[in-house]
């Protein structure tokens, strides 16, 4: 028995240790018991979907899709199958080379944007800066300097096919 | 756990990986799909989200360090899976998680795999005005019956903020529940 030195009454040993711990379990108590909130939720899943869905994951990591196929009695016909393969990868990797090589410009511009709109990159403005090259231009050569009429027709000279076709009036710069 | 700590071990080993990962597919899938199934509601999707969620646990066993629980580690996993499957779900159609939500919960009607009667249907709105974590919280303790300690773990909360977030939710729900 422990005595308040202010009163004289009394609590049985070690009340006030455990009394956080017994009123959190009576308020549960109350909530389960008399909660109007439905103990199932509804939900119900296909007939043997269980049973189904390991043989589904393994064979998508493991690569092992429930039956255990034995590899060794099957060598001598792997040897066989890779020659085959390898003809077949010869003589059509010969004759469609030229025609069927996909780049990336043969990617639909749609696809592209589908990437980025469904997969979240995240890339900050420095990141973009840092893949950006910059190698042929200085960022500050554009910004701080003018760019006086020599650079601009030698610029021209150099990546123009044909000079005239812009109609520069040539009486300002001789 | 020892046996945990076995399967750890042998999921880590080449040799032994296909059998352990199996063992593990097979004590997980259960709880790992209704605790998908009660974020993502539809099973097609709920589906989709158990297989990349082992296919990631998979891919990432090496990395697993130990410093946490299996299981809570797979339950972090899951609900990460889940919380971003949503967020593509939504940017894909472009509307606000809201809207995703509340249309999530408007298809349960015609679920084939959803039974539930009114009230059910109701407590469904309900959860769906709730924040996720609060929502995840409260799932995991009235349906999944998940001790606090490993709430805790899995959503790297204290135990007390769990509590009042879980009697947060139980309020409000019920108060969802008794309007008209």
């Amino acid at each position: 028995m422990k005595k308040d030195k202010k009163n004289s009454f009394n609590t049985p040993e070690g009340y006030f240790e455990n009394f956080n711990e017994r009123l959190m379990g009576r308020i549960e108590k109350e909530v389960h018991s008399e909660s109007i909130i439905p103990k199932s939720d509804g939900f119900s899943i296909p007939e043997n979907y269980f049973d189904e869905i390991t043989p589904k994951i393994m064979s998508k990591t493991t690569g092992e899709g429930g039956k255990v196929i034995q590899l060794k009695s099957y060598r001598t016909f792997y040897y066989g199958a890779a020659a085959v393969a390898a003809v077949f990868v010869l003589v059509f990797g010969l004759n469609w080379k030229s025609t069927t090589t996909v780049a990336f410009d043969d990617l639909a511009n749609a696809e592209i944007d589908a990437y980025f709109e469904s997969n979240e990159l995240d890339i900050n403005t420095y990141e973009l800066a840092e893949l950006i090259s910059l190698d042929n231009v200085e960022l500050n050569d554009v910004l701080e300097q003018d760019l006086d009429a020599e650079n601009i027709l030698e610029y021209l000279d150099e990546t123009v096919d044909d000079i005239d076709e812009l109609n520069l009036d040539y009486s300002d710069y001789e | 756990m020892i046996a945990e700590e076995a399967l750890v071990k042998e999921l880590k080993q080449k040799e032994s990986r296909a059998k352990a990962f199996e063992v593990l597919v097979n004590t997980y899938k259960e709880r790992l799909y209704w605790h998908i199934r009660r974020i993502v509601l539809d099973h097609d999707d709920t589906d989709d989200v158990l297989q990349n969620t082992f296919i990631k646990v998979y891919k990432n066993i090496d990395g697993f360090k130990g410093e946490s629980k299996l299981y809570s580690w797979l339950y972090r996993i899951a609900t990460n899976e889940s919380l971003t499957f949503l967020k593509q779900k939504s940017k894909k159609a472009d509307i606000s998680d809201e809207e995703l939500k509340n249309r999530m919960v408007e298809n349960l009607q015609s679920d084939v795999y959803f039974e539930g009667d009114e009230i059910q249907l109701k407590l469904q709105k309900a959860l769906a005005t709730l924040p996720d974590k609060q929502k995840l919280v409260f799932t995991m303790k009235y349906f999944q019956e998940m001790k606090y300690e490993d709430i805790s773990e899995v959503l790297e909360t204290s135990v007390g903020a769990l509590k009042a977030s879980y009697h947060l939710a139980v309020k409000k729900i019920e108060s969802y529940l008794k309007e008209d």
